[in-house]
């Protein structure tokens, strides 16, 4: 067991230099850089730009310097100093930029996490014993539905309505007047009314995906002859659904926490660009944009340390569960 | 010859240019009134004034405030309120310096200069500048203004190695020659330079100006020759920046305003550290100027900014979320505006715009295939394909018939408009743009119907675009039309910008659409670099923009003649010494850019919506919403706009 997890840890180090690697020329792939593209837009909006300062900027940043030389000084920054560098657009160290954002990700994501659940459970139990029936149909149905209707569309309507019958103000996490203000009760509040609408958006896709593996697993669960058997020895219903099949049925599930923990983060960039949601899917897609790359490499990388981790937990939770996976881990010792 | 510009001067050169413009009665002008007797503080800061943590407003204002004069379409207000704007990301709350607009001189609204932030200003054969500040005059946090900010600028920041590594701005430079600079007393400084300069002033009035002045009481802590070095190395360290000129920088940003503890000299100053969603800007204590019963401006107490998805903008707006916007709205949600002002709160309406034109065909001159090239060489060829283009279809189709047609020129409004030259090979006309084709030998033609080139191929024209605006694409779908009357076809290509500029500069893009003339209602003394190559974004002569912009190191010398002709009368344009003399060149290149027809403008004055709140007042309902000259809302002064009591 032990071995299990070193050998799991330490594949995780140079997997993680490899993905620096592919981000920081994948973010410098596009042609140009921060600067160009911070013209172009200046110019598109009617401004002109001063080239002798662009010139002393591009001079500073190292940007006219080869892609090697300025890997190896991110490199150099992250590994010394714990310095992920600076982003242009924010003209602050990218670490600065991205705090509270994060916060309000987790929060949209834990919600929506909960939300997803909440719902899908009790419908992918329900359908999975009541095969074929008018109920099953219907919630498929409508599971489906919510599958299939684009996010971003169910955004803006939603988005719409909310605002014309309920007065809530468009986009955004909170009524505006509660920006920066310290923490309080109404100013939580004011996020839960405007949580639902994200929530329910991001949500539904997740949820119908959830019922319908929830609903296979379990049909495949309930043929096998150990359900007879209890059934057999006078078990309740409810009590050998939940005790045996259900429990075999949550495999994917703890597999899948590796992809929520990124998730957290990421959640749903679209939809947040939608909504104008300040989390960090936006500010990603931004920086992608303005080709701010310190700021893109660094959230890069914090997705792609959570993802690792995540995978590292579902492991550890899955050899936990699952004797099969803990022993294989052992024999190949 | 000596013009001095002081309280009457350019009060009567003003009235007389706007009965030359019709540009209407005047603006919110900078003197000519008698000051106020006594001065009204705002309620705002009643509070401090009493508790004594802030003097009172008689201190507080320079010795002689500048007195703002209301237009006929403004009147004077009341203290107090908030005004709330939208806009897409971060950076732009730089737009409250391109809003506030202080300036050490500035634009009236009919676009003459006129001395703002200075009391007055004189200027001697065209190089002799000598600016008086105002006695007494503040930066936001109580400190005086005086020439040694200039000097601090001057001596530490333009003529220091590290913080201008490129040595002074280019506006400050005269073939490549520095000014000498004085300090003739704590509240004058002059400049004086070899030859004439004539982008030093407009280059102040800017929307993005030149600041030619800093806060050197807060600067001089971060810059090395003052402050204490051990100090000054713990703060570079904890910002996590390599060197002090970094710091410099990075808390010296007067434009970009994101610095809450650089003082400032604009009607608000920010008081919020980015990273924000929300930028709140309080009201200067220390502002210079009043209306004419002595309340001191602005009116308004609070901006807020609040960041927004772009895309999101127009719906926010129509939810009523915003007092003052019109970042980020175009002309095809006017409509969509319209329908929500109830709900919204909220009036809308258009502005005019001040581009040459909104959308220009650029043939480009240096483009790598030498048939096509030897083609658009000849200005018959490019008169014939301006003359094929039917922009009244355009007009009608895409705006309503709101837009003004014609070629890439100034527009009306501008001091230097001349319908002759406007509409110059520009009005559609099949027959005779078929015969100038024919004229030039292309006679042949493949079963299609195509002309064919001298080489055999058939003409198919591929213009590129930048992919972003669907517009782009609908206009060249009816220039496509109209071409294929002359039997030339007519491809677009989106791509996108960066690859689009490559593309151009290398010449393999033979045609680009991109916007026109940014200077469309130029006064003379706006540089006319625009029209010669100067520039390589320039997308008819990349190369030879590139080569007078490198100074002759990249790109290849203007091998057109015109082109030659047009960059002779610029460096003409940049010695002239009299406004005549300038005008008359610029009149000279307009006139031969249109008979010449290097770009070929489509529509121009596409009207912008602009969404005003139900209670904000003195914003004018007809206007023009420019970049340079003109600051968008600045030259409409939003320090005089004020918020009535509502609901």
């Amino acid at each position: 067991m032990f071995y299990f997890f070193l050998r799991r840890l330490s594949v995780m180090v140079p997997t993680l230099l490899v993905i620096s690697i592919l981000i920081f020329v994948i973010i410098q792939l596009p042609p140009g850089d921060y600067l160009s593209t911070l013209i172009s837009e200046l110019q598109a909006q009617g401004e002109d730009v001063d080239q002798e300062k662009l010139n002393f900027l591009r001079q500073r940043y190292g940007l006219d310097r080869p892609v090697v030389e300025q890997y190896a000084l991110w490199m150099k920054g992250i590994f010394m100093y714990g310095d992920f560098g600076y982003s242009f657009e924010h003209n602050l160290p990218v670490v600065d930029v991205v705090g509270d954002q994060v916060f309000l990700s987790i929060i949209i994501a834990f919600t929506t996490i909960l939300f997803t659940w909440i719902v899908s459970f009790p419908i992918g139990v329900y359908s999975a014993t009541h095969q074929y029936s008018a109920a099953d149909h219907t919630l498929t149905f409508i599971g489906f539905l919510g599958l299939a209707t684009p996010n971003f569309l169910l955004a803006l309507i939603l988005m719409y309505l909310a605002n014309v019958y309920f007065g809530i103000s468009i986009g955004g996490l909170m009524e505006p007047h509660f920006l920066d203000q310290p923490w309080s009760w109404d100013k939580a509040v004011s996020i839960a009314e405007h949580l639902w609408v994200p929530v329910i958006v991001i949500g539904t896709a997740g949820t119908a995906t959830l019922i319908r593996r929830l609903r296979a697993n379990l049909l495949d669960e309930l043929q096998k002859p150990y359900v007879n058997t209890a059934r057999a020895k006078g078990l309740s219903e409810t009590r050998l659904l939940l005790k045996y099949p259900m429990r075999v049925a949550l495999n994917p599930f703890i597999a899948d926490i590796g992809n929520l923990l990124p998730q957290l983060l990421s959640s749903a960039a679209i939809v947040s660009v939608v909504l104008s949601l300040p989390t960090t899917g936006p500010l990603l897609l931004r920086a992608l944009q303005s080709q701010d790359m310190y700021l893109a490499g660094f959230l890069l990388m914090c997705l792609s340390l959570l993802t690792v981790i995540g995978m590292f937990l579902s492991d550890l939770a899955l050899a936990a569960l699952d004797p099969r996976i803990r022993l294989t881990g052992i024999r190949q010792k | 010859m000596m013009t001095a510009v002081g309280r009457r001067g350019w009060k009567l050169s003003s009235i007389a240019l706007s009965l030359v413009l019709g540009l209407g009665t005047g603006g919110a002008a900078w003197a000519g009134e008698a000051t106020p007797k006594t001065y009204i503080s705002p309620y705002y800061f009643g509070h401090s004034e009493l508790s004594g943590t802030l003097p009172k407003v008689g201190q507080r204002l320079p010795k002689t405030p500048a007195v703002v004069r209301f237009a006929a379409d403004q009147s004077p207000g009341r203290h107090g309120g908030t005004m709330r704007l939208l806009i897409g990301r971060e950076r732009d709350t730089r737009l409250m310096v391109v809003y506030g607009y202080a300036r050490l001189v500035r634009y009236d609204r009919n676009y003459q200069l006129v001395p703002d932030l200075l009391e007055k200003f004189e200027v001697q054969e065209g190089r002799i500048f000598t600016l008086h500040l105002r006695p007494g005059h503040r930066w936001s946090d109580g400190h005086p203004f005086t020439a040694q900010d200039f000097k601090y600028y001057w001596q530490d920041v333009a003529l220091n190695p590290e913080l201008s590594p490129g040595g002074p701005p280019r506006v400050l430079m005269v073939d490549g020659r520095k000014p000498v600079f004085e300090v003739l007393s704590e509240t004058v400084v002059r400049y004086t330079w070899q030859k004439p300069n004539p982008h030093f002033l407009p280059a102040l009035a800017g929307a993005s100006p030149k600041f030619i002045y800093r806060p050197a009481h807060y600067l001089k802590r971060f810059h090395i020759k003052y402050a204490d070095p051990a100090r000054l190395k713990r703060a570079t360290a904890k910002q996590r920046l390599h060197n002090w000129s970094a710091l410099h920088s990075l808390k010296d940003n007067l434009y970009r305003f994101d610095n809450p503890d650089l003082p400032t000299l604009h009607p608000w100053r920010n008081t919020t550290r980015g990273p924000a969603q929300r930028f709140v800007f309080l009201r200067n204590p220390y502002y210079h100027r009043v209306d004419p019963d002595g309340r001191q401006l602005p009116y308004i107490d609070r901006v807020i900014l609040r960041v927004s998805t772009p895309s999101l903008i127009a719906a926010k707006t129509s939810g009523g979320e915003t007092d003052l916007q019109a970042r980020s709205l175009a002309f095809n949600q006017y409509t969509f505006l319209k329908m929500g002002e109830k709900r919204g709160r909220y009036k809308v309406h258009l502005w005019r715009t001040a581009r040459g034109a909104h959308l220009a065909l650029y043939p480009n001159l240096n483009v790598a295939d030498p048939v096509w090239r030897g083609l658009f060489w000849n200005a018959q060829f490019r008169r014939a394909l301006s003359l094929g283009i039917d922009r009244h279809e355009i007009n009608q189709v895409l705006y309503y018939g709101l837009g003004t047609e014609g070629n890439n020129s100034v527009l009306p409004g501008s001091a230097l408009y001349d319908p002759s030259v406007r509409y110059r090979w520009a009005r559609y006309d099949v027959k005779k743009a078929n015969e100038l084709l024919d004229g030039l030998g292309l006679t042949e033609r493949n079963d299609r119907g195509l002309r064919l080139l001298p080489d055999g191929r058939p003409m198919e024209i591929i213009i590129e675009s930048s992919g972003e605006h669907t517009e782009q694409t609908d206009i060249l779908e009816l220039v496509h039309d109209s071409w294929l009357k002359l039997g030339i076809k007519m491809f677009s290509r989106p791509s996108q910008r960066e690859i689009l500029r490559k593309r151009v500069l290398s010449g393999q893009a033979m045609m680009a659409i991109w916007g026109g003339l940014t200077a469309g209602i130029a006064t003379p003394d706006v540089s006319p670099a625009e029209l010669a190559p100067t520039n390589p974004y320039q997308f008819h002569w990349p190369r030879w923009g590139l080569w007078f912009s490198s100074l002759g190191k990249q790109g290849t010398p203007p091998a057109l003649p015109v082109a030659r002709r047009l960059l002779t009368l610029y460096r003409n344009w940049e010695t002239a010494t009299s406004q005549d003399q300038r005008a008359r060149i610029w009149r000279r290149m307009l006139e031969l850019h249109a008979d010449q027809v290097l770009t070929l403008g489509l529509i121009a004055a596409i009207p912008q919506p602009v969404v005003i709140g139900a209670t904000l007042r003195n914003v004018p309902e007809v206007a023009v919403y420019h970049w340079n000259p003109g600051a968008y809302f600045g030259i409409y002064s939003p320090d005089t706009f004020w918020i009535a009591r509502g609901k």
